[in-house]
């Protein structure tokens, strides 16, 4: 079809249409071969013209037609071909009577109007004034009109296109009201999408048409750094903007004030830590919840002088010496992340070990601002108590007892009778028994081959002693009896695609 | 196409071998002793075969004195028996 030089993009049925209908006239520029090759179109637009009177959207097209209608109308009734009743000849009627505004009015208003004319024989002069009346009066698209427009004779095309922009653009206010009532969103879309091709460097011009750009609220960095600063002193950020000598200090920056106040630690024992760190104590006193006991500093003190002897760029760190002060407030920040890291996990001994889950945590801390700040403390004593206590001789009965109660099951399972509790417990004695033959048995094997590991033949050579496997019954057919395909996979060698045995002999 | 030593095909074995339970075993009397991995399921199916043969015993115990119900000295009955016999 010679749908090459309508410039859509979408190749809908409508645009179908209307080239269908564009070769049809001959004072297009292709016109002239339209009247031979619209013999063999008609079976083409039968499906068409079917497919557009199932639509339920028919009033849209319509109105989408009217557009053209009018430059239509002239060619089709100069040409004189019009009156045989085909479907092709119905569907022309159809939109030579359907309104050109009805893209623009309400559809409500419109629907009742071109309903009529569809039946009627078109009355070409009649709906051609009215189509001219309502062409002024166009509004922004809300049907195809537009996008069909596009398809019309490029002469045509232009001026009503003009026009139409025209209407658009005094009809602009009116926009979204043709759009709720159309009530084909869906369609509107797509003719905003039309709209927006080729022959529309209009469009740009048009603001009417034009897509709304988002509105994205631009992050406003003031509020959220005023937001950082207001759960921290300020007095602290300064500190940590000096210090710079830790690999990450960028987290370390806009977490410090997290930290501050996330550390909960009773003045009088902040002080003999945090003598190198006046300036930080200071935020820390005043932030934190004195709820935490003396102990807890004092692990962070020692920790805290542990991790000093463990820098060796630092002096001794509580000696509190001024000198190094830069150092020591890195070094101080780190016995910060220290001694938080000691809140969460006081049961960790290794300095480095803590140091390292410090530094973990400093990428943890940005994504957790303000609110660890109450988390701390409670986290902290709810996953004491299962850490302490250790894994007594119960644990060790449990399991033992599961797998023989396996077992145990199993051998109701044979017996297919009712059994007593004590006989259950009398079979998991059995089997108890039977495991430690069965270990014994195999190291005596295994030693007897000269082997420290315990190998499948040593196993075969059991079964085999216990009258399981005999020359009439063999190992395989054992296994394939007894146990699932896939272990039976994995212990029957099998040959495989590409000259391979699994598993290898 | 060799396929690999964990199970390949369904997620879901029905009557699993408990294989980590009879290494936890076999590790804890022999220690001094290694285990393969395939004759983990060899030594599950000769628990297989070995209450199999103790259940049989039992039911047979059972039905000799007429009850219905299998009781813990038929069951030790069986298994004196069976013991000595998976004895290897």
């Amino acid at each position: 079809m010679e749908g090459s030089y309508i410039p859509d993009s979408e190749p809908t049925t409508r645009t179908l249409l209307r080239r269908l209908l564009d070769t049809e006239d001959p004072h297009t520029p292709r016109g002239r071969q339209s009247t031979r090759a619209s013999a063999r179109r008609t079976p083409l637009e039968t499906p068409f013209s079917m497919r557009l009177r199932s639509q339920t959207k028919t009033t849209t097209r319509r109105h989408s037609h009217g557009a053209r209608s009018i430059g239509r109308l002239a060619h089709i009734q100069t040409s004189g071909r019009l009156k045989e009743q085909t479907p092709r000849t119905l569907l022309e009627n159809i939109l030579l009577t359907a309104p050109e505004s009805s893209m623009v009015v309400p559809e409500s208003a419109l629907k009742p109007v071109p309903a009529p004319q569809v039946v009627q024989s078109p009355s070409g002069e009649s709906s051609r004034g009215s189509l001219e009346l309502q062409l002024p009066e166009l509004k922004p698209p809300t049907t195809l009109a537009p996008g069909l427009l596009l398809a019309l004779g490029k002469r045509k095309q232009r001026l009503r296109l003009s026009e139409f922009q025209q209407g658009v653009d005094q009809e602009l206010p009116l926009s979204p009201e043709p759009h709720g009532n159309a009530g084909a969103s869906s369609l509107t879309s797509s003719l905003n999408l039309a709209l927006a091709t080729p022959p529309v460097p209009q469009s740009v011009q048009r603001p009417g048409l034009a897509r709304r750009p988002p509105t994205r609220r631009a992050v406003d960095v003031g509020a959220f750094l005023q937001d950082l600063q207001d759960t921290s002193v300020a007095l602290a950020l300064p500190d940590t903007v000096l210090e710079d000598t830790q690999p990450f200090s960028q987290p370390l920056i806009g977490r410090s004030p997290n930290v501050r106040h996330s550390l909960p630690c009773p003045s009088s024992s902040a002080e003999r830590t945090v003598g190198r760190r006046t300036q930080s104590s200071g935020p820390r006193l005043q932030n934190n919840s004195p709820g935490r006991p003396d102990q807890l500093l004092v692990g962070k003190a020692e920790e805290v002088d542990a991790l000093a002897v463990g820098f060796p760029n630092t002096s001794n760190s509580s000696s509190g010496e001024d000198g190094l002060q830069p150092l020591q407030d890195g070094v101080g920040e780190e016995a910060e992340d220290v001694m938080e890291e000691s809140l969460r996990s006081p049961e960790l001994t290794s300095i480095t070990l803590e140091f390292q889950q410090a530094r973990q945590l400093e990428f943890l801390e940005p994504a957790q601002p303000t609110s660890t700040a109450v988390l701390p403390p409670e986290p902290l004593s709810a996953r004491r108590p299962p850490r302490a206590r250790t894994a007594g001789p119960r644990l060790r009965q449990d399991p033992y007892k599961t797998g023989l109660s396996h077992y145990a099951k199993l051998f109701s399972f044979y017996t297919k009778m009712p059994m007593e509790k004590a006989a259950l417990e009398m079979v998991e004695k059995c089997l108890d028994k039977y495991f430690q033959h069965l270990c014994d048995d195999l190291e005596v094997f295994a030693a007897h081959a000269g082997r420290k590991t315990v190998r499948p033949e040593d196993l075969e050579l059991l079964l085999r002693r216990q009258g399981l496997v005999t020359d009439q019954v063999s190992l395989h057919v054992l296994v394939e009896r007894h146990l699932p395909l896939q272990y039976r996979q994995l212990l029957i060698p099998c040959a495989f695609s590409g000259n391979t045995v699994f598993p290898a002999q | 196409m060799a396929l690999s030593t964990t199970v390949s095909q369904s997620k879901r074995i029905k009557r699993k071998a408990p294989r980590g339970f009879l290494k936890r075993i076999f590790k804890r009397q022999k220690p001094h002793l290694r285990l393969e991995s395939s004759c983990d399921l060899l030594v599950h199916l000769n628990c297989l075969l070995f209450i199999r043969r103790l259940a049989e015993e039992s039911r047979a115990n059972a039905c000799k004195n007429k009850c219905g119900i299998i009781k813990d000295q038929h069951v030790l009955a069986a298994a004196k028996v069976i013991l000595k016999k998976s004895r290897g």
